[in-house]
Parts: C-alpha cells; sequence; structure tokens
C-alpha cells in the first residue's frame, strides 16, 4: 500500500541565492532550492512544486501575489549593498569612484535579478552610471558575482554585504554611504498551489520569530525596520 | 502469440521512445504562435545572440578542423605506446560534464590558474569553450574516417610518385571527406549548443558573450517569449545541419556512418 507522506512533510523552499548559509542554519530540515529570485518566481509560474518563496525583494513577490500565485508576502529581513575587489586588488580599487576607470572587468548580476537591479540604483545614485561600460558579465545570481570575484577572475563585483561575509579572506570590501543604498528588503510568501500550506504558514511564522531573526542578524542581515 | 505479444511490446517501447524525443522539441513551436515567434527574432537580444554564437562557433569550428585534421591523423596512422590513452584523453570532454569543463578551464586559463591568461570574459574565452567540448565530436569522426582509408591506395601513391603531404592532400582527404565533413557538422552543431562551459568560463554579456544557448537561459525569466524564439531558432538550425549531414552525398563513401534517412 502506498502511503501518502503528507504526515511531517518537509516543506520546499524557494529561496534567494543570498539566504543560502542562512537558512539552513535556521532550520537545516527543510529542503531548499537556492537561485536568483527571478529565476525561482519563473520556475513557480511554470508550476514548480514549492511550498514556500522567499525574494530579495518585495516586488517580485507581489507580482505573484498579483497573479494569485503565492499568498500575502510578508518582509522578514533587511540587507545591502557592497562592492567586493579579490583579495589580490589586481585592479587596485580602493573606491566605488575607481570602477569608472576603463579596462576594469566589473561583474554583476544581469538586470531583472533583484541584486543586480540595487546594484544599477547605487551606481545610479552614487553618479557613476558610466561604470555599467565596464560591466564584463551579467550573472544570474548574487553568488556567482561573488565566486567570479573571490576566484580571482573578476576585479570587481556588486553583493551584498552577507555574501561578502562568507568567503572572508578570499575578498576585500569596500563600503558604498548609506545615502546611496537602496532599500534592500526579503519578502517570503506561501506558494498558493502548495500542498502543505498549514505547515509553512507556521515555518514562515517562526521566521519572523526572535530565534530565526537573531540567526539572521548574526549572519549580518539587518533588523526590520 | 507470444510473437505478437512481442511484437506489441517493441511497437509500444518505440512509440514511447520517439515520444519522449519528440515531444519536447515539437512543444517549443506550440506554446507561442508561428507570428509571435517570427516576431521576436527581430529582438535585438536575439540578433545580438545569434552574430555572437556565429562568430564564435565559426571561429571555434575553423580551430577544431585547423588542429583536429593533423591530430586525428597523426592517431589514426602511427601505432604507438600510450595512443589508446591519447585517444581516451581526445574524447574525454565529450563525455565531462559541461561545469567540470568550464571549471577546467578556468583553472588552465583563469587569470589566477594555471596560464595566467586573460581570457575570461571575452570572446576568445567563448570560442574556447566551444572548440574544448565540440573538437571531440570530429576528431573522433576524423580518426574513423582516416582509419577507413585503403593502405594500399595510399601505399600506391607513394609508389607512383607521389609525395607524403601530396598523397594527403591529393588520395587520403578527399577519400576521408565523408567522414570528416560528417564530423565537422556533427562538432559544429554541439558546439552551437555550447551551455555550461561557456556560462562558467566567459560569462554572459548581451553582444559579446551571450551566445544563443546563453540568450535563453538569460531571457527564460526575462521574457519568456524571447526564449522560446531563441530556442525554435536553435531547434531549425540544429535540423538543418543533421539533415544536411543525411544528405550529404559523400558521408557514406567513408566508414563513419549515421543511419540513412532513407
Amino acid at each position: 500500500m502506498i502511503r501518502i507522506a503528507t504526515i511531517n512533510a518537509t516543506l520546499t523552499i524557494f529561496a534567494a541565492a543570498s539566504l543560502t548559509n542562512v537558512f539552513p542554519s535556521i532550520d537545516p530540515a527543510q529542503t531548499y532550492s537556492f537561485a536568483g529570485s527571478n529565476s525561482l518566481a519563473a520556475q513557480i509560474r511554470q508550476g514548480a512544486p514549492a511550498d514556500i518563496f522567499a525574494s530579495a525583494n518585495t516586488s517580485i513577490p507581489q507580482q505573484l501575489y498579483a497573479d494569485g500565485l503565492v499568498e500575502k508576502p510578508v518582509v522578514f529581513t533587511r540587507n545591502a549593498l557592497i562592492l567586493i575587489v579579490p583579495r589580490s586588488n589586481p585592479a587596485h580599487i580602493h573606491s566605488v569612484y575607481d570602477l569608472r576607470r576603463s579596462g576594469i572587468k566589473l561583474v554583476v548580476a544581469a538586470p531583472g535579478v533583484p541584486v543586480g537591479d540595487y546594484t544599477r540604483v547605487v551606481l545610479h545614485n552614487l553618479g557613476l552610471d558610466d561604470a555599467l561600460q565596464n560591466v564584463v558579465s551579467n550573472e544570474s545570481d548574487v553568488r556567482e558575482v561573488l565566486a567570479k570575484v573571490a576566484l580571482g577572475e573578476a576585479d570587481a563585483g556588486f553583493v551584498y554585504t552577507t555574501d561578502a561575509r562568507t568567503v572572508k579572506g578570499r575578498v576585500a570590501t569596500i563600503g558604498i554611504r548609506w545615502s546611496a543604498q537602496p532599500i534592500v528588503q526579503y519578502a517570503i510568501a506561501v506558494v498558493s498551489a502548495s500542498p502543505n500550506k498549514a505547515v509553512a504558514r507556521a515555518w514562515v511564522k517562526r521566521l519572523l520569530r526572535k530565534p530565526a531573526q537573531a540567526k539572521l542578524l548574526e549572519a549580518g542581515f539587518l533588523r526590520i525596520k | 502469440m507470444r510473437r505478437a505479444a512481442a511484437a506489441v511490446v517493441v511497437f509500444l517501447a518505440t512509440f514511447v521512445a520517439l515520444g519522449f524525443l519528440a515531444v519536447p522539441v515539437l512543444a517549443i513551436f506550440t506554446r507561442v504562435s508561428p507570428g509571435r515567434l517570427v516576431a521576436q527574432l527581430g529582438n535585438p537580444v536575439v540578433t545580438d545572440a545569434l552574430a555572437v554564437s556565429a562568430k564564435t562557433t565559426l571561429a571555434a569550428q575553423a580551430l577544431v578542423l585547423a588542429f583536429g585534421t593533423p591530430a586525428a591523423w597523426m592517431l589514426a596512422s602511427r601505432r604507438f605506446r600510450g595512443r589508446s590513452l591519447l585517444v581516451t584523453l581526445v574524447e574525454l570532454p565529450l563525455v565531462l560534464p559541461p561545469a567540470v569543463a568550464g571549471l577546467g578551464l578556468l583553472a588552465a586559463f583563469g587569470r589566477t590558474g594555471l596560464l595566467h591568461t586573460s581570457f575570461p570574459f571575452t570572446q576568445t574565452a567563448v570560442v574556447l569553450a566551444v572548440a574544448f567540448v565540440a573538437s571531440p565530436l570530429y576528431v573522433r569522426a576524423a580518426i574513423a574516417a582516416f582509419e577507413g582509408v585503403d593502405e594500399n591506395v595510399v601505399a600506391a601513391s607513394r609508389t607512383l610518385g607521389a609525395g607524403p603531404v601530396r598523397t594527403f592532400f591529393r588520395v587520403v582527404l578527399p577519400l576521408a571527406a565523408g567522414g570528416l565533413g560528417a564530423g565537422g557538422a556533427l562538432a559544429f552543431a554541439r558546439g552551437l549548443g555550447e551551455f555550461g562551459a561557456t556560462i562558467m568560463f566567459a560569462g554572459s554579456l548581451r553582444g559579446v558573450t551571450q551566445t544563443l544557448p546563453l540568450a535563453v537561459y538569460a531571457e527564460f525569466d526575462v521574457n519568456f517569449d524571447v526564449a522560446l524564439a531563441v530556442s525554435a531558432l536553435l531547434v531549425l538550425i540544429s535540423a538543418a545541419l543533421l539533415v544536411t549531414l543525411k544528405w550529404l552525398p559523400s558521408a557514406s563513401t567513408s566508414r563513419f556512418r549515421f543511419a540513412t534517412s532513407s
């Protein structure tokens, strides 16, 4: 006889690539799929069997909510952007304004990927739109940007401050002034087509409580305003 | 009775196998109307990717032919210790996961790699990635084609006074042409579809390193119609290559054959 595994079902959680380290540390028992939030949203639109969707912005889950694909999203954490360079700093970049120099290999995430959109906002706020001419690759998520800089192949890249902390020792960081930072809010929602909605809602609730929030802060994420 | 049952099983298995292979390919064309598909082909993302793909795949193909042909001739005509090891080495990229190929290319040609080149993120990187994954298909076919050339004919040419170079170009090459063409076409088709090694080694930048398969990936979550249009284009090009291969008259003169279409 086949038993349908609804009891103690592990949740399938689709989460932004920047949550790769922190989510399993909050709850190692679930099944995670990490990628660019936009890729995950596209997969959910194509019917991927996710129970929960955690995005690195609020607009993508809001759009899915408007289309009836997820329940009402809630903001659960915040983040900020940072410029990273390889430890050896081959292009001698010491300030964001050095990104204007020609010949620099700047790696960013593609437009549509949350961190890619934030990166463009930061550059615009700093009056550095022309630095985009130095982009040598548009990556599909923040961890690809991180890997290419940590590997020393790219001269610089924009990631979240939390990502830079995961490769300590391999990259050097250059801060971005607060006035130029975009609002980086992460929203989470239960997927409408999930067969485990009650369990999923409880999981989201737990994420908003103190122990989980403490883990997020410990990983460098910012308190919800 | 038993024979009839066996026939039914074979028929069903064939039906499932062919359906399994054909449905995903055909499904691409059912998701979007032909009119919209054609309209998307004018999208700058598509035309840029097409230009990058054409340029890099042709450059890689030139490299594969220029270096692969002498290598295949050497491996086919000489018997020496370690030959089978070399042949295995040549074939390895064929079965290697593309991500592993990409990592290997970075480890070799990356700025921090063995050879310290500045290839990553350039079109050269795309060409190298394509050549790396596609060349085994050509070299394998070329070795088989050269081995299929009758040694007596080669010997006769030499006895009649033709030098080794003249013999190679006037006798061996024409006799092996069918197999070489078939291998070249397969390598070209594989190169055109190259994805994993490219995205790891060359990155993805529109108009520079974003080939057609990379455009499918990039557009998947931005503009699904564009992704479908590019996919349809790739299906058509690949199909055209295979059809040309089967109609190539000389393809049947070599020992290296594909199933004939008739």
